[in-house]
Formats: C-alpha cells, sequence, structure tokens
C-alpha cells in the first residue's frame, strides 16, 4: 500500500466542489432508475401471506390466469421446480426465497407473483389467487424465540460464501442463527460502583422517498437488470448463482438513487425479476408500492442487558452487553450485524474486563437487514446511557467522566485491536464546546425544565473489502472514472471526481463519474458501511496514480528527458530542468495521432484482517479503520405533555480528512435528523406479526418541524496513515450517538431515566409522573 | 373516460383521461413530466407536488379529471433563471434530490403568499413535505435567499 497523504499538488481535495447533479436535481429533470428507458415490460405484482408462520397447503392461481391482461401466474413452488435449492439467496445465509416455497415466515411474504399487461391488472389479478393455509405457532418475541419451542426454520442454511458460518449448516431446533462472544478479563471481578440496565430499540423503516424498483429481461443467452440498488456487484454474483449462470451472462446496471440509507442492498426485488424474466422468458418490472417497501426490510428492535462498572478512581474497569438481534424471518445480513455490533457493545472505552454476547434470532417478521449505523445505534443505546448513569452516581460530569476513560490513539480496543485516527476527545470536545456545557443553563419557564446531554460513538468499517477503479482520461483533457460505487445522496460521484482530479491536477468539472454497470465498472463490494471515500476512493487515487505515471513516461519520451524530471500541474506535464510544458491534450494528441483518445489505468485496493477468536472476540486487526463521532444536545422537556424540543444539537464525526466539506457537513446533519427521529418518535409497531403503522399516513419521519432550533455540524480530521489523503467515510457517524445523546439530555432535564427508545411524549410523560408518585 | 384539457406548464392540450386516472399519472405520461413522483401514494410526502393554479396539490391523491381547464406548474417546467431554483443550487439543498422538486414548487406557492416569510413561516408551509437525507437547514437558506432576490427584483420594479 503506498502512502495515502502524498499529495500532487492538486487544488481538488478539501474544496466545496458543487454535486455534478445538483441542478438537475433541483428542477426534477434528473432521470432515477425507474425512468431509464427499458425495452416494454409486463407488469408484476405479488400475492402474500396473510399468516406469520404457516405451511402453504395449496395455492389456487385459476381465478387470477382467468382475468384481463395476465399473461402469466408463478408461485414458488413453480420457481422451486425448475431451479432447486438455488431458488433461496441471502448474503450471509441462503435461507430466503423470492417466492414462499412450502411455508410463509411473516405476514406479507410473496407467495406467488402475475405478470401482466399493467400494473393494475396485475394488481387485480393478485388479490384473485386463494392461498390455503395450515397454521404454525408464531414466534413474534425476540426473547421469546430463544426460549420457545416453534422455530421459524427448521434448519439452519448459511450461505456457501462465508467459511466462518460453516459450523452453523443444518443446525436445527433453534432461532439463534449467530452469536458473537466477546471475552476480555473477568467482569465479575471488578469491585466499584456497578450500574445495569434493559434497554430496548424498536424495529424502524429506513423509508428513501424513491421507491424500490426492479426491470429484468432475457437478452439471448444473458439476463439483464436494471434495479434500485448499492450493491450491483453482490446483485450480479447472487443472480448468478440464482439462475447458474456464468458471471458474463448476467448484466446488472443501477442508476442513482433516491436515497437508500441500507433499504436498497442485497436481494431485494432483485432475485424475483430475474427468476421471473428468465424462467417466463420475458421482460418485467416491478416498483414497490410504499407499503410494500415497508415489508422488503426493516432496521433490526434489539434488546440488551447491560452493565458498566468504576472503579474509586473513576476509572471504568468491567462493561458488559447481552444484545438479542430480532432479525425476522430471513436472516439477511443479520449475523454480520450482530458481530460488527457485538464488538463494539460496550462502547469507545478502555476497559479491560468485557463480555458481550450478540446473537441474531429469527422472528417470524419481516426480515431485518442493514440500516445507516448497522446494529451498532441499538448497542450505543446501552453503552451510551449507562456510561452517563454510572457518572451521575459517581456524582460526575458526564462529559468529562467519558473523555477519561475514552480510547486514545495507540490503546487497545476492548475487541484487541489498536485504535488509529479515531479521536473521540475530540468529537466530545466540540460538540460540548459547541452547545456551551460548561455555561450554567438557562433558567427554564413555567412547566418546561432544560437539560444537556451528550453521548460518544464508534463502530468499525465493515473489513475485508475490495474496490476497484478505472480511470479513462480522455485525449481533450476530461476524464471518467468507471466504478461500481452507487451516489444515493452521498455525493461518492462528486467525492470520487475530486480524488482523481487531486492527483491529475484536474479542475471542476473535468471529471465524470459514470453509472454502475457490472459489463463496464469493476466490482465493488458494496456501496455500504460509510466504506466507500476509504475504499473506492483508495482505489481511484491508485488508478490515477496509475494515469499519472503513464502521462510522466509519455511526456518523458515527448521530451526526451527523464521521468523524474516532469511534474504534473494544471497546466499538463511540466519538465524541472527546461520549464517546457506540454498540455495533456497536446501530449495525448501527439502520441495517438488523434483526436479523441483515450488513455485508461486501473488499480485495485482491497483490505485484509485478522478473523476474531471465536471463543472470545479477539482480533489484533478487526477492521481497517474505526469511525469516531459524538453528538450533545440542549433540550427542553414540557412536564405536562412530556413533548421535548431540541434548542441546539452538535453533532462531531472524525472523518480523517474531509475531502468536500460541504458533503461531510451534509451528512453529519442529515444523519442527525435521522437520528432525532430514532430518538423520539420514529417506529415499526408490530401487532401480531403484522404492520400496523406501514404506510406514510401512521409512520412519523422527521419533518422540518423536527429540526433543531439550531444543528451545528463539526468536522474533526485526524488523518488516517493509509485514507486517501488521510480521509475515512461519514455517512453513519452521527446517527450512532444520537439517540443517548437525547435521552441524556432529558435525565438531566428531569431526573427520568429512559431505557426503551422512541421517547415519545407518552413515555416521558408516564416516567415523570411514576418518578413523582415514588 | 373524459375528455379535459389542460394547461401544463404553458403548453395546452385536451385529451382524454378515465375517470379515475390519477393527476400524476397523467402529468408523466401524456406531458412528459419527470418532476413529480409518487413517494407515498397517501399524500404524506409531498414528492409529487405540482401547483395547480398557483396552489399546491397533491397529484397521487387526487383525480386528474378534476382539473379540467386548470393551469398546471411543475418543476421541470420552470424558467431557466427561476430565482427559487438558483437559491436552492446555490445553497446545495439538495442530496439524492429526489424530494426537492415538491420543496422548490411550495417555496413558489409560500413566496406568492408571503413574500417575506419568517422561519416559522417556512416550518409551517414545508412540514408536509419529508427530505429524508435532511436537507431542511439548506432549503430554509435558499428560500429566505430567494425571498430577498424577489424583494430586490420587486423593489428596483417599483423604483
Amino acid at each position: 500500500m503506498s502512502d495515502g497523504s502524498r499529495s500532487s499538488g492538486g487544488a481538488a481535495v478539501g474544496e466545496r466542489w458543487a454535486r455534478t447533479d445538483g441542478r438537475a436535481k433541483v428542477r426534477g429533470e434528473f432521470r432515477y432508475a425507474a425512468e431509464e428507458p427499458v425495452r416494454p415490460c409486463l407488469d408484476v405484482a405479488v400475492h402474500r401471506s396473510t399468516r406469520p408462520h404457516a405451511k402453504i397447503v395449496s395455492v389456487d392461481t385459476s381465478r387470477a390466469l382467468a382475468a384481463e391482461g395476465v399473461v402469466a401466474v408463478v408461485t414458488g413452488a413453480d420457481l422451486f421446480a425448475l431451479l432447486g435449492d438455488r431458488l433461496m439467496t441471502g448474503p450471509a445465509f441462503s435461507d430466503q426465497p423470492c417466492l414462499a416455497v412450502g411455508k410463509v415466515r411473516y405476514v406479507g411474504e410473496p407467495v406467488a407473483a402475475v405478470l401482466a399487461h399493467s400494473v393494475a391488472q396485475a394488481r387485480y389479478a393478485a388479490e384473485e389467487i386463494q392461498v390455503e393455509y395450515d397454521e404454525l405457532d408464531p414466534v413474534h418475541d425476540v426473547d421469546e424465540a430463544i426460549t420457545g419451542s416453534a422455530f421459524v426454520h427448521d434448519e439452519l442454511r448459511p450461505s456457501a460464501v462465508f467459511g466462518d458460518l460453516k459450523h452453523l449448516r443444518g443446525k436445527r431446533d433453534t432461532n439463534v442463527n449467530y452469536e458473537f462472544n466477546l471475552r476480555r478479563g473477568d467482569p465479575d471481578a471488578a469491585q466499584g460502583t456497578t450500574v445495569s440496565a434493559e434497554f430496548w430499540a424498536p424495529p424502524t423503516h429506513h423509508v428513501p422517498i424513491e421507491l424500490p424498483y426492479a426491470a429484468a429481461w432475457p437478452e439471448g443467452d444473458r439476463v439483464e437488470l436494471l434495479a434500485t440498488t448499492q450493491t450491483p456487484s453482490y446483485v450480479r454474483q447472487s443472480l448468478a448463482d440464482l439462475l447458474d449462470l456464468p458471471l458474463n451472462r448476467v448484466r446488472v446496471r443501477t442508476a442513482p438513487l433516491g436515497g437508500s440509507f441500507g433499504a436498497k442492498m442485497y436481494d431485494r426485488l432483485e432475485p424475483l425479476v430475474a427468476a421471473l424474466a428468465w424462467t417466463q422468458r420475458k421482460p418485467v418490472r416491478i416498483t414497490a408500492t410504499r407499503e410494500e417497501a415497508f415489508l422488503l426490510t426493516t432496521r433490526h428492535g434489539a434488546a440488551v442487558s447491560g452493565s458498566m462498572t468504576a472503579d474509586e478512581h473513576g476509572a471504568i474497569t468491567a462493561a458488559t452487553a447481552d444484545v438479542r438481534y430480532d432479525t425476522g424471518a430471513y436472516a439477511d445480513v443479520g449475523p454480520r450485524i450482530t458481530a460488527k455490533s457485538g464488538m463494539v457493545a460496550t462502547g469507545p472505552y478502555k476497559v479491560d474486563n468485557v463480555r458481550v454476547r450478540s446473537r441474531c434470532v429469527y422472528t417470524n417478521k419481516p426480515s431485518a437487514g442493514p440500516f445507516r449505523g448497522f446494529g451498532v445505534p441499538q448497542v450505543t443505546w446501552s453503552h451510551e446511557s449507562l456510561v452517563d448513569e454510572l457518572a451521575r452516581e459517581r456524582g460526575e460530569d458526564p462529559a468529562e467522566f467519558r473523555r477519561r476513560n475514552l480510547l486514545r490513539e495507540g490503546d487497545i480496543a476492548p475487541v484487541g485491536t489498536p485504535m488509529h485516527s479515531a479521536d473521540f476527545v475530540g468529537c466530545l470536545d466540540a460538540v460540548t464546546e459547541a452547545i456551551g456545557w460548561s455555561e450554567p443553563l438557562p433558567p427554564a419557564e413555567g412547566r418546561f425544565v432544560r437539560g444537556r446531554g451528550v453521548a460518544v460513538g464508534i463502530k468499525a468499517v465493515l473489513t475485508p473489502t475490495i474496490s476497484n477503479a478505472t480511470v479513462q482520461l480522455n485525449q481533450d483533457g476530461s476524464a471518467t472514472v468507471l466504478i461500481s460505487t452507487v451516489d444515493m445522496g452521498q455525493g461518492s460521484d462528486t467525492i470520487m471526481a475530486q480524488i482523481a482530479a487531486e492527483v491529475l491536477c484536474l479542475g471542476e468539472g473535468q471529471v465524470r463519474v459514470i453509472g454502475a454497470d457490472t459489463d463496464v465498472t469493476p466490482y465493488d463490494t458494496i456501496t455500504a458501511g460509510s466504506r466507500s471515500t476509504y475504499h473506492t476512493g483508495n482505489a481511484v487515487r491508485l488508478a490515477a496514480e496509475s494515469m499519472r505515471d503513464k502521462l510522466t513516461a509519455l511526456a518523458a519520451k515527448h521530451f526526451d528527458v527523464e521521468a523524474t524530471d516532469l511534474k504534473i500541474t494544471g497546466d499538463g506535464l511540466v519538465s524541472a530542468q527546461s520549464q517546457a510544458t506540454v498540455s495533456i491534450p497536446d501530449l495525448l494528441l501527439a502520441h495517438f495521432g488523434a483526436r479523441g483518445t483515450t488513455l485508461t489505468a486501473e488499480a485495485n485496493f482491497s483490505t485484509s484482517w485478522q478473523p476474531y477468536d471465536h471463543e472470545t472476540g479477539q482480533s489484533p486487526q478487526v477492521t481497517e479503520h474505526w469511525f469516531a463521532g459524538a453528538a450533545a444536545v440542549q433540550l427542553t422537556v414540557d412536564t405536562a405533555t412530556g413533548r421535548v424540543h431540541i434548542e441546539h444539537l452538535a453533532v462531531a464525526g472524525d472523518v480523517g480528512r474531509a475531502i468536500n466539506p460541504a458533503m461531510v457537513e451534509q451528512q453529519l446533519s442529515g444523519a442527525a435528523i435521522m437520528g432525532i427521529g430514532h430518538a423520539l418518535f420514529d417506529q415499526l409497531v408490530f401487532d401480531e406479526g403484522q404492520i400496523v403503522n406501514g404506510t406514510l399516513l401512521d409512520y412519523q419521519l422527521p419533518s422540518i418541524k423536527d429540526m433543531p432550533d439550531k444543528l451545528t455540524p463539526i468536522v474533526i480530521e485526524s488523518p488516517h496513515r493509509t485514507g486517501p489523503f488521510g480521509a475515512k467515510g461519514v455517512g453513519e457517524t452521527a446517527i450512532i450517538p444520537l439517540a443517548p445523546a437525547i435521552a441524556n439530555a432529558v435525565r438531566d432535564a428531569t431526573g427520568v431515566r429512559l431505557t426503551e427508545l422512541p421517547l415519545t411524549p407518552e413515555r416521558v410523560l408516564t416516567a415523570i409522573i411514576e418518578q413523582e408518585q415514588s | 373516460m373524459r375528455e379535459i384539457q389542460l394547461t401544463v406548464n404553458g403548453r395546452r392540450r385536451r385529451l382524454a383521461v378515465a375517470d379515475d386516472e390519477l393527476l400524476l399519472d397523467v402529468l408523466r405520461r401524456e406531458f412528459g413530466v419527470t418532476s413529480a413522483r409518487e413517494g407515498c401514494g397517501v399524500g404524506a410526502c409531498g414528492a409529487c407536488t405540482v401547483l395547480a393554479g398557483g396552489k399546491s396539490v397533491s397529484s397521487c391523491l387526487t383525480r386528474a379529471a378534476r382539473y379540467d381547464e386548470a393551469e398546471i406548474t411543475t418543476a421541470d417546467g420552470l424558467p431557466d433563471g427561476d430565482e427559487v431554483v438558483e437559491e436552492f443550487v446555490a445553497a446545495r439543498a439538495m442530496q439524492c434530490g429526489y424530494c426537492i422538486p415538491g420543496f422548490v414548487l411550495m417555496a413558489h406557492e409560500l413566496l406568492e403568499e408571503n413574500p417575506r416569510p419568517t422561519d416559522d413561516d417556512v416550518t409551517e408551509h414545508l412540514e408536509g413535505n419529508i427530505c429524508r437525507c435532511g436537507t431542511y437547514g439548506e432549503i430554509r437558506t435558499a428560500i429566505k435567499a430567494a425571498a430577498a432576490r424577489r424583494e430586490a427584483r420587486e423593489g428596483r420594479k417599483s423604483a
């Protein structure tokens, strides 16, 4: 790995370049996937299960087949007859069929699909399908799922991809599909002040405003697909496995997404349309309704039993967490979430005695998957509430108590990996200073009480992963970057352009990133987990550096000098000796003898790790880098209604180096606003396994009315030794500590410690009344 | 089916629509509108916002047949140099961009009704539109700047 912080003298990194697509987005002329022209497609509608857990006795499709405009009706059994076990897909476990086979496992699970000449015809016919069920005992509660005798799956089916899940294959009579354990020292022997509590973070939904969409069609002996996905490379492999095709016969295209936040990744609508298109030899498409989008994936509800102990000097000596993630009917990436969040479940503190047990549990609900934060906000809800209570128990300032115990550069995290470029203290100090932590609280008026709270978050970046980039330099001096990273609003197209431009000394607008197309753009693990700036950014940097070397070699030949004599500048290649300059257009024209030619360079950037020990969770290198963030809040609570009003929210993230500070600030503030929803009202409500608020009339999202009076995003830069120009990602950083920061401020204002999210007015008021009565 | 007349971004057309056809679907199919989009289908997110006679309408909820003779404005039909659009661009009031045209039209409606909106006025008026990326601060800045620009322009005109 070469030195990432070496600058070539460009003027792109650190600049507030505008998004390349900003004006088209504002005017609404920007085209999302569903607006891309494709060949005429049949519309698909899905008939869904009305039972949480049942055997399918029979599926009667005769009335649907007779309905107007219907071309075909396909059941899970039909697809299973053609595809067999390959029908079962999933990133960690191969447990999910795109249409149920033999059994349904949640209310809303697809059972059969109708292909018709219009959406209305398809939807009408889907309602005409009759399914007879033989009901089984449903599993609704995550803790009852662990102890009970009803099982969502007869046996565990880990995907063949992951060697570390092999030992789970065929395991029966359990709903626990994965367990991660972290052991260090002996927390039971620790003496001092201990606090403990039970925490609950409910399931929530991503609700990107663009609805999920997928279209697929057979193209000769190939299958082509256009879909709203964050993971085109993953989808290509998944569909190749599903249809038993070589990778070069599967094409996956995507377009910039209208938001995603983890909702549009891995296997969503893609296996369904691909299986239908391939087996029926028809072009098909589907756009999920908003109600259906709620069923495609959710954020894990999580129960955490946690404790934290400090010695008489105020050092945290022990911490524990027993985490149960409700992953719903299909594992999706739940086992990975369970491990990645389990390894940080005791927080960003230097603690010698740690015990974490983190389990991923099947229930009869829609599958839970990745959501901005990847399970870490749920464990942060526990450790940042506990550390706050522990400080108060000791009569200490909660910020100062944290400050003393936070991990610093070179410290070993509880998971066994040393810290680098994770400035927790800097983040904590920045947010507390921003809200005036050390100044006296302004006096409260009437029935309102005022308080301040703070929280710190830690997350490890997904490791190991792979990114590739190709830079194509055009003879006119413009450049095109080919990557499979998907811009979904985070601005990756602009960030990658800035990185390439920095190396090649190009200006704003001279580098364009093209949309992911697996026929054209090289493999990239996923656009998720805040990994793109670091990983794809490094691949782009390396490809651009390789391009710079090629240009230097051409110029050396051009001037008949040594390559070491040449330097790339905004004017082109300059010879130090003679000060002669050749522009890129002139150099390439001279080299190729033609206009419009292209020079290409490519690079791979891959990270490695040392797998954690299965008994202890320990690894000296569990992650490529860390995310560090903090949030501080000043708020009022209306003691008559329980309503929380945020006066000032400050969020900080250590991003290593901000490639584009304006976009970093937008990621910080956007994640903070999403976090306000999770803290105060956002939740999926289930009744007997059925979502009862799965429409936007019922599901509350943060609006402009929920904005704090003041929101301060703060960029902290402690450069990463191998980040591109020192940079790391930022998409998730601010959401991680958000909910506990608000709850800690409510605690400060009211004296009430709430352990269940969200902090609805009803919940806050009830707690205030109970406190008064006791 | 019934025949109606719609004027969309200045283009007038007579066309036949089914009684239950949604305004959103007719605008996208018949007029090539791209800026109004379905986000929720129940009028709760504002992504489908259009202006009818200058008033905001959730086009995913309403039948096209009700809008016979209406003058419809959509964000993609706003003139070049539109002050609200320019200020949204300048304020970086977009991330994924999906919801933004709806906010642009809400801003137009607000500034017609109330040329000098306070922060609270902006909040009240935009409450029904959801930006899941959380671009509200930038949107507020853009609208205040657009109001100031309009005021300066009006001032020049009357001077």
